[in-house]
Parts: structure tokens; C-alpha cells; sequence
């Protein structure tokens, strides 16, 4: 396929006007509909039905937008930073981060994308995966990165970067410390440092006290607080394992592991991607997370709502 | 010593075509058949045209810009498939037998696959290269330059049924694949040697390609020296 036809394809998709179509990029009607037709032809079947008052889109048409819609935003994103560059335009980047989520994750990323572009200028936003989902929709934020969202609306593009287990953080002289991991019994007895807000509550809720409330005497919105806490003796912080650590303080496994989450990307699908966010999204998806964690599982793929990766036993990335 | 420095591409490939089972090789057929039939070829670059830029990570999540890349030498782009794929695993390992030739022409050289993930970070591992992998997320490359094409259902279902999926190999909804090209591309960005195939089982010869690079540098000189008198 030619990027013209995929830029013929998706000025009709946006405008469902043909007229208009051909205005917007600045070429006859003819060759506007020449060129959908070539793209229809190579992707095996219409991608609009035309119809004299009601033009729009096809099945096929509807499942191949999102990813033409990235393809081009990708291209053209690296002609924009050519221009910025020239310019020497401040290039905003606003990233949200779910409350489990440590901005270290995203430093590397940011340090690589600011050798390309110059005028970088990170904005970070720390809210609930619901919100930040909102805030993607209003356009206020990005791209985010959250831990489990219960759902996504269809306009969020949605990749899982990397699984990670939840671990014990504890001062080197709290009584469980010396263990090699944290057995469930001893875990519902100890006293749980508790953050406001954490979206990943429910989970320990779910699976650590399904019986009963942990023991919380102290609480704070702030991770860094329950550490200073932890490391103080008041208690113990459950943790994701890539969160930091204050050099006082120690990660222990929890026995069995019972809680692991996917660490995902959201982004808008069909929005114009600044060079920023373009370059963002692209060294994200092909990080190395496993140096955040214990055990790697790396697993991105593109989620849809109907669609799960089968696990396949000859490919090796299922290992 | 290494397979690849005694045997050409060509031999490996009848190799590796021999070993195919037979419902692998009619896929085969019916996809180069389809290809043809479609022209694919004809939408790519072509000798003396200007090659679009891009922005792309290698197997390490570290940026490259092909803009930098071909300003500081000639740039030898080559389209692969996949790691899943043994024709590019051949191609790959054998570019590498002649990276050092590569190095010595100083040329940089790179290779592009619409894999994400871990993918070619393993596939780097596994065939032991030290070649820039990069990955094309999203296709943005593989449109540009014309060689993407949306994998026709016949094909999509034979390699399903050999447990591939190609969605979530490469963090897409839609199976989408490029044809194996190589192209080398001068400081100013214009295409100086364009290989395009559609029997995705045939790939340049890495002599080939060197033997391209030497032309260029060769034209090179002759333009600085004329430019000298």
C-alpha cells in the first residue's frame, strides 16, 4: 500500500465527504477515489460504502482505521520533529501515571526521546486509571501508563508492557525480615502500612484478606511516606516489585505470589501524535521491562475486547 | 567456519525451501502468487527516489533516526519479516557474516521488522548479531517506503494454524506484513540501489548490496573530484 492512498482513505474516513476528502489533500476527486479504490483492491474488499447521502464506512474499513491511523500519525510525526527541531519549538509531553505506578519506569524512555527532540517539555500526572482514561479522552493527557483497568472504551489504543508480582517492603528489623518470603498467615497478622487511593487495592484486598481487613494503624497517599514509616518500624508496605526502594528497606515475595498485574499503555486512537508522544510510545513498546523486575514476562500485545494472545508452545516469546 | 560464508543466500534458500511441509509450501505459492497478482512491487521505492525519514527503536528501546544515520554514511535499509520466519533468520545471519565489510565501507546498516516486544531483542540473542534491529512499531516505515501489505485470510489462517499470531507480535489489531526489500540510500536521502521482492524466499545477496555501496562510494569520489576542478 502507498501512504497517499492511506492518507486518501483516512481524510474520507474523518470527513465521510468524498468533496471534502479531495479538498483536504489537496487533490482532484478522481484521484481521490483512484486511490481508495487501489487501497480497497490490495486489502481485499471495500473499506467505504458510497452512498449518495450516507457515505461510511465498511466493516473492514471500520478494523483497518485504528492501525493506518497510527501508521501515518508515525510518519508523520518524524517530519513534524524535523520542523520543530528547526524551529526549535517546546515540544509538550503529558504522560499519566496511575498512583502504582513509579515515574521511574518512564525515565530512560523520556532521557532517549529528549536526544531527539530538543524542546521536550514532560508533564506528569498521577490519578486513578479511571481518570486518567478521561483525561486522555479530553485530551489533557497523552499517553498513561496504569496497572489493571477494569475497562477501556474503544477509542483507547491498549498494550500490555510487562506482568509483575507484588512483594513485602520491610525495615531490615522488622520481626518477618529474615524470612525468605512472607507466608500468608504471618501477612494477615502484620501491620499494613495503607495508601489512599492506591488502585491496586482491591486487588490485595481481594486475594491477600479475602476473610478480613488488614490490621492498618498508619496511612498515606504517598508511597514515599509509607516508607519512611516502613522504615521506621510501623510496619509493612505492599508494593509493586518495580517500585523504588529507600536504601533501608527491604522487598520480600510473598508466598505464592497471589498477585500479579499487567503494566499497560493507553493512548488515544486517531489522534495526531506529536513527535514527543510518537517517540515515546515506540521506545515503550520495546523496552527491556524485565530489568524492573524479578521474574520477566514481558508481554505486549494489543488488546481488543474480544481478543486474548493464544499461547503458542514453539515460540519462544512464550517462554 | 561459519554456513554463511560458504554458502550464498540462494543456496540456503532451496534448502529451506526443500525442508517445507506441504501444506507450508502451497501457502507459499498462493501468498507470492497473490503478491504478484497485486503488483506489491510497484508501490515501493524505486532508484532515485527520495526516502522518507524515520524515527525507530532498536532491539534495546534506543532511538535512531535515519535522517542521522545516512548523513553520516551511506545506509542499507533491509525489510524482514520476522524472527518466526527462516528465510529472514538466513538473511539476517547472513549480513552479519559481512557486518565487518559493512563496517569497513563505513556503512551503517540497518534492519527493520514490524516486531515489538521482546521480539527482537530474543531474536538478536538467538542468532548472536550485533546489527542495528530495529523495529518498525506501527508500520509507519514499511508504508512509506511501500512495501506493507495487509496479510490476505488464506495466509493469515495457515499461519494461525502454526500458532503465529502476528497481532500480537507486533501490538497491532490488523496481520500486517512487509515485503523483504533492501535499499541503500545515499547522504542526501535518495535511493541509490532499491531490492524488491515479492517471493519473500528471495533476498539480496549480501555481496550484492556491498557491491552497491562500493558503486556509490565510487560515484561519490568521482563528484567530489569534479566538484574539486
Amino acid at each position: 500500500m502507498e501512504l497517499h492512498q492511506v492518507r486518501y482513505f483516512l481524510a474520507v474516513a474523518s470527513t465521510l465527504n468524498f468533496t471534502r476528502a479531495a479538498e483536504m489533500c489537496n487533490v482532484t476527486q478522481p484521484s481521490l477515489t483512484k486511490g481508495v479504490q487501489k487501497l480497497e483492491q490490495e486489502l481485499g474488499g471495500e473499506l467505504i460504502y458510497r452512498e449518495r447521502q450516507l457515505t461510511h464506512l465498511t466493516d473492514l474499513g471500520k478494523a483497518v482505521l485504528p492501525m493506518l491511523e497510527r501508521a501515518l500519525a508515525s510518519t508523520e510525526a518524524v517530519r513534524r520533529r524535523a520542523r520543530e527541531f528547526r524551529q526549535k519549538e517546546v515540544a509538550p509531553l503529558t504522560i499519566g501515571l496511575a498512583p502504582s505506578i513509579s515515574a521511574s519506569l518512564i525515565v530512560e524512555p523520556i532521557a532517549e526521546i529528549r536526544k531527539f527532540v530538543p524542546g521536550l517539555y514532560v508533564e506528569l500526572r498521577e490519578e486513578p486509571p479511571s481518570r486518567l482514561v478521561e483525561l486522555l479522552l479530553e485530551g489533557e493527557v497523552n499517553v498513561a501508563l496504569v496497572g489493571d483497568l477494569d475497562d477501556t472504551p474503544e477509542r483507547i489504543d491498549d498494550w500490555a508492557l510487562f506482568e509483575e508480582r507484588c512483594v513485602a517492603v520491610l525495615a531490615p528489623s522488622h520481626e518477618l525480615a529474615d524470612l525468605p518470603e512472607i507466608g500468608m498467615d504471618a501477612l494477615r497478622e502484620a501491620t499494613i502500612l495503607d495508601r489512599s487511593y492506591c488502585d491496586m487495592a482491591p486487588k490485595f484486598h481481594r486475594l491477600y484478606f479475602p476473610d478480613a481487613p488488614p490490621h492498618h494503624n498508619h496511612r498515606s497517599c504517598r508511597d514515599l511516606h509509607l516508607q519512611h514509616l516502613a522504615a521506621a518500624g510501623f510496619g509493612i508496605v505492599l508494593a509493586p516489585e518495580h517500585m523504588p526502594l529507600l536504601p533501608s528497606l527491604k522487598a520480600l515475595p510473598i508466598e505464592g505470589d497471589p498477585v500479579w498485574r499487567e503494566v499497560r499503555l493507553l493512548a488515544v486512537q486517531g489522534r495526531r501524535y506529536s513527535p514527543a508522544l510518537d517517540a515515546f510510545i515506540k521506545v515503550v513498546r520495546l523496552r527491556d521491562w524485565s530489568l524492573h523486575t524479578e521474574a520477566p514476562r514481558q508481554t505486549e500485545h494489543h488488546i481488543t475486547a474480544t481478543s486474548k494472545p493464544p499461547v503458542c508452545p514453539h515460540d519462544p516469546a512464550y517462554c | 567456519m561459519s554456513d554463511h560464508l560458504t554458502k550464498t543466500l540462494s543456496q540456503m534458500r532451496h534448502e529451506l525451501l526443500a525442508g517445507l511441509s506441504g501444506a507450508d509450501r502451497e501457502a507459499y505459492i498462493q501468498l507470492v502468487d497473490w503478491l504478484r497478482k497485486i503488483d506489491v512491487a510497484s508501490r515501493a521505492l524505486q532508484v532515485g527516489d527520495t526516502a522518507p525519514d524515520f524515527l525507530l527503536p532498536d532491539a534495546h528501546g534506543r532511538l535512531h533516526s535515519s535522517e542521522q544515520l545516512r548523513r553520516e554514511a551511506p545506509l542499507v535499509v533491509s525489510f524482514y519479516r520476522g524472527g518466526w520466519c527462516p528465510f529472514c533468520n538466513a538473511e539476517l545471519s547472513a549480513l552479519q557474516a559481512v557486518k565487518a565489510e559493512f563496517d569497513s565501507l563505513k556503512t551503517n546498516i540497518v534492519v527493520v521488522s514490524p516486531e515489538t516486544r521482546d521480539l527482537p531483542r530474543q531474536l538478536k540473542r538467538q542468532l548472536n548479531l550485533d546489527l542495528t534491529m530495529l523495529a518498525d512499531v506501527d508500520h509507519g516505515a514499511a508504508i512509506s517506503y511501500g512495501v506493507l501489505f495487509r496479510v490476505p485470510d488464506e495466509t493469515k489462517a495457515h499461519y494461525a494454524g502454526q500458532g503465529y499470531d502476528f497481532g500480537h507480535r507486533h501490538g497491532s489489531t490488523e496481520w500486517m506484513l512487509p515485503i523483504p526489500a533492501t535499499f541503500v540510500i545515499d547522504q542526501d536521502g535518495v535511493v541509490r540501489g532499491a531490492f524488491v521482492e515479492p517471493d519473500f524466499t528471495i533476498r539480496q545477496e549480501p555481496t550484492d548490496i556491498l557491491n552497491k555501496v562500493r558503486q556509490l562510494a565510487g560515484s561519490q569520489a568521482e563528484d567530489a573530484s569534479a566538484s574539486d576542478e
